[in-house]
């Protein structure tokens, strides 16, 4: 068991402030990609690493490096998705934690393991960030001694990772609902428009609804734009209604 | 309430189920099945943005009026609700609120409402609306009503999000469709008004609102006279009237 570098005092603090910084996270306002950068840093100051880093999946399961405690980490993990092989990438598949301390021997990535090995590190821990069965992407430790990591060190991972799954998902749910709440208020605002923007021409131009109507939808097509944005810069002022009215009877 | 950072996951599985069906729907069994669950005398929701209110449902007229109300004058318990994204509770609201909403108070004694109880609709913080529960009664809502409630709100959200997300971009969900068209006039009515006045659509919405509430007149009446072209406001605004 390789050993640990960290008075085990310092270490209880050090590791409850990740905690603490990621829970905060759940709170308020944050950004996913700050708190996965931090994360590698803390995984470097907390464990027995040389380096860490992340990959995370896009919405169409690609994965994506999202944080690495060094430039050249970063540069590792994507060599893996561009050589498609490597430990994250297993990890991710499987979803289990897939480690290897023999990377100058024989390994299912020689590509992987030959660039690592060149960059100093010999062992490899990826491990899962997951939400039940949902995968969402992995961490990954680096380390300067051909040996695995000591179990306490794994363990203490693991529940860094899982904590930052609950972020992820957290942000990704909020995203999506910001997304659709504002669909819904901008087709619910740009429907009122049309019939304020209707009244605005038909009192402009004295005219009845279906003409004002037929007034904004020419309008509209001579200026190639849509019958919305026309409306909302009728509502907002941006475009002068005596323009739309005037445009068509004179 | 405390917050709920991450929801119940079986809740809200149930709550993604019911609102898939409840989206298929139209929006009046929305209320009505509220009402039901809740067991209060009457229930509105209101899908809302930053600039509009639009009544998805209400279980009477007189319900509907007060959700007009308070939408049109900009001051009640489901527009505070929406606008401050917490629930409002007036369980007595004769003690109460007079003078933070003056017409909704005057309408609610009308009616016969003793109690209010507006919840946000929100998921992820995103907010879609309020679901407001009206009481004949005065008292604050059981501990049952309240988490009902809570359920409720979650999956009323769910439903307007889902509804949404079945119409075609730029398109708006059928129910909301409805809504709209049936308040058309009231929309055309404050364009006009905003060209007569020369003023922004929105306060033209509070002049017809303000003109309805003088005259003793429903909103629709007057809006209705506007687009026939009875009713002119131009000159409520000549600042030289009285002079000249």
């Amino acid at each position: 068991m390789a050993p640990t570098i960290h008075p085990e005092g310092d270490r209880s603090a050090l590791t409850a402030t990740a905690f603490v910084e990621i829970v905060d996270t759940l709170v308020g306002d944050f950004d996913v990609i700050d708190l996965l950068t931090s994360l590698t840093s803390r995984c470097v100051e907390l464990l027995d690493v040389s380096a860490a880093g992340i990959l995370l999946a896009d919405d169409r399961r690609r994965l994506r490096v999202v944080g690495a405690s060094t430039e050249q980490i970063g540069l590792l993990e994507l060599f893996q998705i561009q050589n498609d092989e490597g430990p994250c990438l297993d990890c991710f598949r499987t979803g289990r934690m897939v480690a290897s301390h023999e990377l100058a021997g024989v390994t299912p990535w020689p590509a992987f393991a030959r660039e690592s090995v060149l960059a100093g590190y010999p062992s490899v821990c990826a491990i899962p960030l997951r939400l039940k069965d949902l995968v969402l992407g992995c961490l990954n430790l680096f380390m300067a001694e051909p040996a695995p990591l000591a179990p306490l060190d794994v363990a203490l991972a693991r529940a860094l990772a899982d904590v930052a799954s609950i972020a992820i998902v957290q942000d990704q749910a909020t995203r999506a609902a910001a997304i659709r709440e504002g669909q819904l208020q901008h087709a619910l605002d740009s429907r009122i428009a049309i019939e304020q923007a209707k009244g605005m021409l038909a009192e402009s131009a004295q005219v009845d609804m279906d003409r004002a109507f037929t007034m904004l939808r020419t309008y509209a097509r001579s200026n190639s734009c849509g019958l919305t944005g026309v409306a909302l810069a009728l509502v907002t002022g941006e475009l002068d209604v005596d323009l739309v009215s005037g445009q068509q009877q004179g | 309430m405390s917050p709920r950072f991450l929801p119940n996951e079986q809740s809200t599985r149930i709550a993604v189920a019911f609102a898939r069906q409840a989206a298929k729907a139209g929006g009046a069994a929305l209320c009505s099945g509220c009402m039901d669950v809740l067991a209060v005398s009457g229930v509105g929701v209101a899908v809302m943005s930053h600039h509009h209110a639009e009544h998805l449902c209400t279980t009477s007229p007189a319900i509907a009026a007060l959700e007009e109300v308070q939408f049109t004058s900009g001051a009640g318990p489901s527009h505070d609700a929406f606008r401050d994204g917490r629930p409002v509770d007036v369980p007595r609201l004769r003690q109460g609120g007079a003078s933070r909403w003056p017409s909704f108070m005057e309408l609610a004694g009308e009616h016969g409402i003793e109690a209010v109880f507006a919840f946000p609709l929100e998921s992820h913080g995103a907010r879609v609306g309020v679901l407001t529960l009206y009481q004949r009664q005065p008292g604050d809502l059981s501990r049952n009503q309240q988490s009902d409630c809570v359920a409720l709100a979650d999956v009323l959200t769910e439903t307007i999000l889902m509804m949404q997300d079945r119409t075609p971009t730029e398109g708006l969900a059928a129910p909301l469709e409805d809504a709209v068209a049936y308040r058309a006039e009231l929309y055309q009515a404050s364009g006009m008004i905003a060209v007569q006045l020369r003023i922004p659509a929105s306060e033209a919405m509070l002049r017809i609102r303000a003109h309805a509430f003088a005259a003793g007149l429903a909103v629709a009446i007057i809006a209705s006279e506007i687009v026939a072209g009875r009713l002119r406001m131009t000159d409520d605004r000549d600042p030289h009237r009285d002079g000249r």
